[in-house]
């Protein structure tokens, strides 16, 4: 991990004007920010832990007339700064709508969206940006540790951690799998080879291949590449005993773990969703369910800070909260 | 009279100077074109297997090439995008056309040439650059056809021109 702070990371990628402002912010502000969202003919907001703050020239403000109105031109000078004036180097991402920054933060993006048949040839004129600071806690998931791994039988379960958006999933999860790397000698925790398929860079934070972000040292990232995939090249080249990755959907995917399942490596992984009602809906989640791929299910919710622990379900209360799901999307 | 004779002589190298010289940068001005086409297909190459963005892609061309006029544009260019207040690589590239002109031998039609391989520069997709900077390369290719025909028919008549210039002067003041 990097030591530098996100000041001295970000703001050199910004205007001079919004250099200013930031450079200047409040030092609690500062420390706590985790989003700052840039849209085009509107003001300056940066999301806290303790919510949504507009911002002026002179700092924070409370009428929406004093904050500081993005222009398009901010957004251009931003996404050049982050690009080094080289678009052609980060199509792929920004395909995806996002960029990868040193430090490990990164940068969404929402603009025109050029279209060729059914993929996205290009993503331009950008109308909106959302800087997402990336923030590691270390020591966030030693909480759940112990039902994520067996002791008596020195093995790590299949888990998923399930919360809506920006409740800890890839904090906590990227926290696992540097404990699980790094194992504990004292406690007699072996560590373990971990395969991370980071397919937006959030989990390590790759930055020209670098991981910006600690995951542990018997850590392997496979960055930028689809889960799918992923998981099938690190099987067959890494050996991983665990492969992590972050937000499960697609139908591919379940196919994958369900694969990576059978050639003995334990699957940690994230999927968006408040309970099981939404997570069944999706099809390939609800296969993997279903059919008891994952032995933990941990809901994680934002209810006392991000990542606080709602719920661990397993066996046969995973079962019945399964059932109540079901039986929640007949009604 | 040796003081004659002695004039007769400076007189004529200085002709034959000025004739060389007009040939040499006849001569300068094919290899320049060559050496920016050079230049364009290193960058096209830097950017479509490695994606390397352009400040590090432009160190990597400058080092490869011979010709210290297209390195110290190559430079120019690097510079000015390391300053936060360029608005882009295409101003940048057009900035440094503006600066190291002086340099080089091209002409202002060849500027002009190097000048619009910069539309676009940096704002585009992979193969949209590509083929934007395979365009300018065509461009300054054709410019490189004309520029060394021109060589090989005025090179030795500026030799000639001088050499001539410098007897006829020489023969009026003896």
């Amino acid at each position: 991990m990097k030591d530098e702070n996100w000041q001295e990371q970000i703001l050199p990628l910004l205007p001079p004007q919004l250099r200013a402002i930031f450079t200047s912010l409040p030092a609690a502000l500062a420390a706590s920010l985790e989003e700052i969202r840039l849209r085009a003919g509107q003001p300056l907001m940066v999301q806290s832990g303790r919510g949504e703050v507009w911002l002026g020239l002179a700092g924070p403000v409370t009428a929406l007339g004093e904050s500081c109105r993005i222009t398009a031109a901010d957004l251009q000078h931003i996404l050049l700064q982050m690009t080094e004036y080289s678009l052609y180097a980060r199509d792929e991402e920004l395909k995806r709508g996002y960029l990868a920054l040193p430090g490990g933060h990164r940068a969404g993006f929402a603009g025109r969206v050029v279209m060729e048949g059914n993929q996205v040839k290009l993503l331009r004129d950008i109308n909106a940006l959302n800087i997402r600071i990336a923030r590691q806690f270390k020591g966030a998931a030693l909480k759940i540790l112990p039902h994520v791994y067996c002791d008596k039988t020195q093995r790590v379960r299949h888990t998923l951690l399930v919360s809506a958006p920006q409740a800890g999933k890839t904090t906590m999860l990227r926290d696992l799998a540097r404990l699980l790397a790094n194992g504990d000698q004292q406690k007699g925790r072996p560590g373990f080879k971990v395969g991370i398929v980071d397919e937006r860079s959030e989990l390590a934070g790759c930055f020209r291949g670098e991981p910006q972000l600690d995951v542990g040292v018997r850590s392997d990232i496979l960055d930028g590449c689809t889960k799918a995939e992923g998981m099938m090249m690190l099987v067959r080249s890494m050996s991983p005993q665990v492969i992590v990755t972050d937000e499960l959907g697609r139908a591919e995917d379940a196919r994958a773990v369900e694969e990576a399942v059978n050639t003995g490596a334990s699957i940690l992984a994230t999927a968006h969703g408040q309970n099981a009602r939404e997570l069944i809906r999706r099809p390939s989640l609800a296969y993997l369910l279903e059919n008891g791929l994952f032995e933990r299910v941990i809901v994680l919710s934002r209810r006392h800070g991000p990542g606080t622990v709602e719920d661990i379900y397993t066996g046969h209360s995973l079962q019945e909260w399964l059932r109540a799901g079901r039986e929640c999307n007949v009604d | 009279m040796w003081i004659k004779w002695l004039g007769a002589v400076l007189i004529l190298a200085a002709a034959l100077m000025w004739g060389n010289l007009q040939a040499a940068k006849l001569r300068a001005r094919v290899r320049e074109l060559e050496e920016f086409r050079l230049a364009l297909r290193l960058l096209a190459a830097e950017i479509g297997y490695t994606a390397t963005p352009l400040p590090r892609a432009l160190e990597q061309v400058g080092k490869r090439l011979g010709n210290q006029g297209v390195q110290a544009f190559l430079a120019a260019v690097r510079q000015q995008l390391q300053d936060p207040q360029t608005a882009d690589a295409s101003t940048a590239w057009l900035a440094a056309v503006h600066s190291v002109k002086p340099l080089l031998c091209l002409t202002p039609e060849d500027w002009a040439v190097v000048a619009r391989a910069s539309a676009g520069l940096g704002g585009l997709g992979r193969d949209d650059q590509l083929k934007q900077l395979a365009a300018a390369e065509t461009q300054l290719a054709a410019q490189a056809v004309e520029a060394a025909a021109l060589c090989a028919s005025n090179e030795k008549m500026w030799r000639y021109l001088g050499a001539l210039s410098g007897l006829t002067v020489v023969i009026l003041l003896l």
